[in-house]
């Protein structure tokens, strides 16, 4: 039997611990609070994205009574969102589908947990319900070139 | 005694047993994929309506049948996305899975009620050569419509001042139990792949009974979905 120290054993069982919360916290989050990391919706092709789809006519659509879903468009040169600027009614569930005509963007929302990368050929997919009125602005959190500091919008909701 | 006859009771080895067990069988689930099922996606809404021999058609009338639903309306012509003839060609090649038990049905929903009355989609029904016991075409209340078909299953559809709509073709396939499994978001799916993925639900409805039932779960949360 090979001796192990006391406090080696303790920092044993400390790692061992520390997995299996870790597990635990994972397990929960995924099974019972419903967290979703943001999976490809679609997949498109980024040199036709602006001229044929829905991604050409970006904007709000609405499904139903206080349903709503949003195609976004990241362009860079000149670097911007198409839209930016959305106006939904107070109590809405916006469905956002943000995509890429040339290279890497992000696309996060203030105040909301949607904060995505944005693939050129992929199409991300997020669901955030408003409850509060005011004005949410969402940016790019991707370095995506010397306009990156441009691509900003606003979502207002009243 | 049993714990020290058998060695792989005696505590220290159990605990390890106990631990390997569900790794062994994650790894091979996530690995191996040996069931695969389409993932249960969301509730179906609930809708009433009425059919193309004036018939009620309700959501609960089409629970246990896998039911493929398609939107459109009678007038879809021109630059309009057709969806019809897909429904078709799956309708003649339903028999290809035997079904027996476990019925298909096929439904279009329209979502023009002021003009597609019952006579109308009788009409629309023998212009896309549909089989009255296999696919029915209804319509209803257009306030209701828009919440079970907008709310419910994401359709996006809007009317154009000149009596056409604009909407995005899509079909949607809803199991037994009034669960959504896929959305098709285009025109034109493969017949082979909707004739895939109907198999599929038979086969997990047909063969998730009695202890299958648990690996038919594993697959379900072990994400074992077909790409």
């Amino acid at each position: 039997m090979i001796q192990v120290h006391q406090y080696e054993k303790w920092w044993i069982g400390l790692s061992i611990a520390v997995l299996a919360v870790i597990s635990i916290t994972v397990g929960v989050a995924g099974f019972m609070l419903g967290v979703q990391v943001p999976v490809p919706e679609a997949l498109v092709n980024p040199n036709t994205v602006a001229q044929s789809g829905n991604f050409s006519n970006p904007g709000v659509r609405q499904l139903a009574p206080k349903k709503y879903e949003v195609y976004v468009r990241a362009e860079a040169n000149p670097w911007k969102f198409r839209p930016d600027k959305i106006e939904i009614p107070v109590g809405s569930t916006v469905t956002f589908y943000v995509t890429s005509a040339d290279v890497q963007h992000g696309f996060k929302l203030e105040g909301t947990n949607i904060n995505v990368q944005v693939l050129p050929g992929q199409v991300s997919k997020m669901t955030a319900t408003f409850n509060q009125p005011g004005t949410y602005d969402f940016v790019c959190t991707e370095y995506c070139g010397v306009g990156h500091q441009n691509m900003f919008g606003t979502l207002t909701v009243k | 005694m049993t714990a020290s006859v058998i060695p792989l009771l005696k505590p220290t080895r159990l605990l390890y047993v106990m631990i390997a067990l569900p790794v062994v069988g994650i790894l091979a689930f996530t690995t191996l994929r040996p069931i695969q099922v389409l993932p249960r996606i969301t509730l179906a809404p609930g809708f009433s309506l009425v059919d193309q021999n004036g018939a009620r058609l309700t959501n609960e009338d089409l629970r246990g049948r896998i039911v493929l639903y398609n939107f459109t309306y009678a007038n879809c012509g021109g630059a309009c996305p057709q969806t019809s003839a897909v429904m078709r060609a799956l309708q003649n090649r339903l028999g290809e899975i035997d079904a027996g038990e476990i019925p298909v049905a096929l439904v279009t929903i329209s979502f023009d009620p002021e003009r597609d009355t019952p006579e109308r989609l009788r009409a629309y029904a023998t212009q896309v050569g549909a089989d009255a016991t296999r696919w029915r075409i209804a319509t209803g209340d257009a306030t209701r419509l828009k919440y079970a078909l907008g709310g419910g299953f994401n359709l996006y559809y809007a009317p154009n001042p000149d009596d056409t709509f604009t909407f995005d073709p899509l079909f949607v396939l809803v199991d037994g139990w009034g669960i959504v499994r896929a959305y098709y978001k285009t025109a034109t799916p493969a017949t082979d792949r909707l004739l895939r993925d109907l198999r599929l639900i038979v086969d997990e409805a047909r063969n998730s009974a009695g202890a299958a039932r648990y690996a038919y779960e594993a697959a379900h949360v072990f994400l074992c979905s077909p790409p």
